[in-house]
């Protein structure tokens, strides 16, 4: 696999935009950023699988922003359609109808409800069939679009639209976050990443590096929401970029397999620097501070970069979670 | 008699509590109500529309109000928005409330037959409440035209805002906001036309197809849609400080930069909309940002 890379800095961003101005996404929205990114590194043939979310509304007859392809599949079936789509591609360049320097990259585009959850099925057959896509999940951690309800995605003392904080539970979400970076790579996708898009040149050269491999590739984008997380939309990237300075959301790769943290931080921020800036964590705040739930998610991310660095042979100072 | 109130606003402004509050302080002061909104794929931002009935009888009208004796017109930049139209089939003596910051007789030249408001919602809110939401204001000013009693009004502000999860301190503040502009306006006497009881058919005119419309073949049409008027504030970079790192114009999420030939970032004010993400992120602090003009 090829290491060199043409993103150095954030000036390295190709200016070429695939997606044009006016969408229709909230202000401030964390996925369509990681769309417009994504784009920018795959070049302008790019044919995208979308499944029902957010991003849906975004391309909805009759304007679209998107100056490349666009198929809309049903919630369950993304990576089916992604399946059929590379395969009629595959199957137009071999009998010479399509010319190889036409030939598109294909794209399953879907929030943490499809990726996580509803759509996991035909994600598990397509990582399966060894099929050569790309997976961005743009992870919101709830199903935004109908209103924030719980996904397999939602943090553990998220609150929700379905698991509001109440006096019999106050705690919101009590699920642990599935964590799909590990279940694919246990299946064995080639490559996976995690991405913020708060650490522009790291996503960059993720995407870049996924390129030079064929087969499942899955990029799960940490994606701000400020309608859902309730905080004002000029602070999303900061939301992300507290995510990662906590060590609440890792950036990492998994090349065949062989996991790699891409950012390890000397020391990590305390989470609460993180859950304290939004709605949707307010309810550990106020009235009063639920300090053993976030004394919980603490030590959950301390014992997490203590594994990992054990592992890949790092430490990180964690703040006292006694 | 029944009222039919319509909301207007944009999508996180308010529109479908405020709608709410109408319809709760009417059933305080003893009417029959009902409230709702359109349901569709709204964004932050986007045209949005909410509905209140109430009256003194038993209400048997169901879904959406094509004639309204009120109108409540949250933001100004929608009165030329087709998408949301707000003034459509506003009945003859009836009334529109307008959340702006011009003058009422600047607002609808061509009616006459109507009562035109003006408030300066989006003023009073970034002044009382710290952010530009205006449920509570347009409610009130709605309430009062309306003649709904002021504490039963103010009763079904906290229950409502409440109800939606504010916290005690956001309801009080909203409450004397509501107070504030309650204070300000006094009830109007609506002589609103009778609607007809019969609907004569409208005969449609032929249209061309791709004629007056955007070509939806074309790939990136959605530049056409100018959700440059969902802001409230605008950046404006100082050029002088501008170094050129181009981090504004990597964590855009709207397309809404592009460099220039001369390597310059510049701002389609046709389609930012204002989440100000650039102001936030520029290391050199050379972005800035200003009211827009109206309440925009």
């Amino acid at each position: 696999m090829s290491t060199a890379t043409r993103f150095r800095t954030l000036k390295d961003m190709p200016k070429e935009d695939y997606l044009s101005a006016g969408n229709t996404m909230c202000a401030g929205c964390g996925g369509i950023l990681a769309v417009r990114i994504f784009h920018k590194v795959l070049g302008p043939n790019v044919a995208w699988v979308n499944a029902a979310g957010c991003m849906t509304i975004a391309m909805s007859y009759p304007l679209s922003p998107l100056k490349s392809n666009w198929i809309y599949t049903a919630f369950a079936s993304a990576p089916a359609g992604a399946q059929g789509v590379r395969d009629a591609l595959d199957v137009l360049v071999a009998k010479g109808k399509l010319p190889v320097s036409e030939d598109m990259k294909v794209v399953v585009v879907t929030g943490d409800g499809a990726a996580y959850g509803i759509g996991f099925q035909s994600t598990a057959g397509a990582i399966d069939r060894h099929l050569d896509f790309y997976y961005l999940c743009y992870d919101n951690e709830a199903y935004g679009n109908t209103g924030f309800q719980m996904s397999s995605s939602t943090p553990y003392g998220s609150a929700s639209k379905t698991t509001p904080p109440t006096a019999a539970n106050p705690i919101g979400n009590t699920h642990k976050k599935m964590d799909l970076f590990e279940v694919w790579r246990a299946q064995g996708a080639p490559y996976v990443a995690t991405l913020s898009n708060s650490h522009g040149v790291d996503f960059l050269k993720k995407v870049e590096k996924g390129g030079t491999v064929k087969g499942p590739k899955l990029y799960i984008d940490f994606a701000a929401c400020p309608t859902g997380w309730g905080y004002d939309p000029k602070d999303s990237i900061e939301l992300e970029k507290l995510a990662v300075q906590t060590g609440v959301w890792p950036l990492k790769e998994a090349v065949d397999g062989v996991v790699k943290h891409t950012l390890v931080p000397r020391s990590l921020l305390p989470v609460k620097e993180y859950l304290k800036r939004q709605e949707r964590f307010s309810h550990l705040f106020e009235p009063a501070e639920m300090t053993d739930v976030i004394r919980t998610i603490q030590s959950s991310v301390n014992a997490y970069w203590a594994e990992a660095g054990a592992r890949e042979g790092f430490s990180v100072k964690v703040p006292d979670s006694a | 008699m029944m009222l039919r109130v319509r909301f207007h606003g944009r999508g996180g402004q308010g529109a479908k509590t405020a709608s709410r509050i109408l319809g709760d302080a009417a059933f305080n002061d003893g009417y029959y109500s009902q409230d709702f909104p359109i349901y569709g794929a709204e964004r932050r931002g986007a045209p949005v529309a909410a509905f209140t009935r109430f009256s003194d009888g038993e209400i048997t009208e169901r879904g959406f109000i094509f004639s309204p004796d009120i109108v409540g017109v949250m933001d100004d930049s929608l009165i030329d928005d087709p998408l949301a139209n707000p003034f459509a089939g506003l009945r003859k003596g009836g009334c529109a409330v307008v959340n702006t910051t011009k003058r009422s007789d600047a607002l609808l030249a061509d009616r006459k037959d109507a009562t035109i408001i003006a408030v300066d919602l989006t003023g009073m809110a970034l002044k009382m409440l710290g952010k530009a939401v205006l449920s509570s204001g347009i409610a009130a000013a709605v309430a009062r035209v309306a003649g709904i009693g002021e504490s039963q009004f103010l009763a079904a502000v906290a229950e409502e805002l409440r109800e939606v999860g504010l916290s005690e301190e956001m309801v009080r503040k909203n409450v004397e906001l509501a107070m504030a502009v309650y204070g300000q306006l006094a009830p109007l006497e609506l002589r609103t036309e009778e609607l007809p009881t019969k609907l004569e058919l409208v005969p449609l005119a032929v249209v061309v197809s791709g004629e007056g419309m955007e070509d939806v073949t074309r790939t990136g049409n959605s530049a056409v849609r100018h959700t440059g008027n969902w802001r409230t504030f605008k950046p404006v970079i100082d050029y002088e400080k501008c170094t050129d790192c181009m981090i504004c114009y990597a964590y855009c999420p709207e397309s809404a930069m592009s460099v220039r030939e001369d390597g310059r970032v510049a701002i389609d004010y046709d389609n930012c909309k204002g989440c100000m993400i650039c102001l936030t992120e520029c290391p050199l602090r050379a972005i800035s940002q200003t009211m827009e003009g109206g309440t925009r």
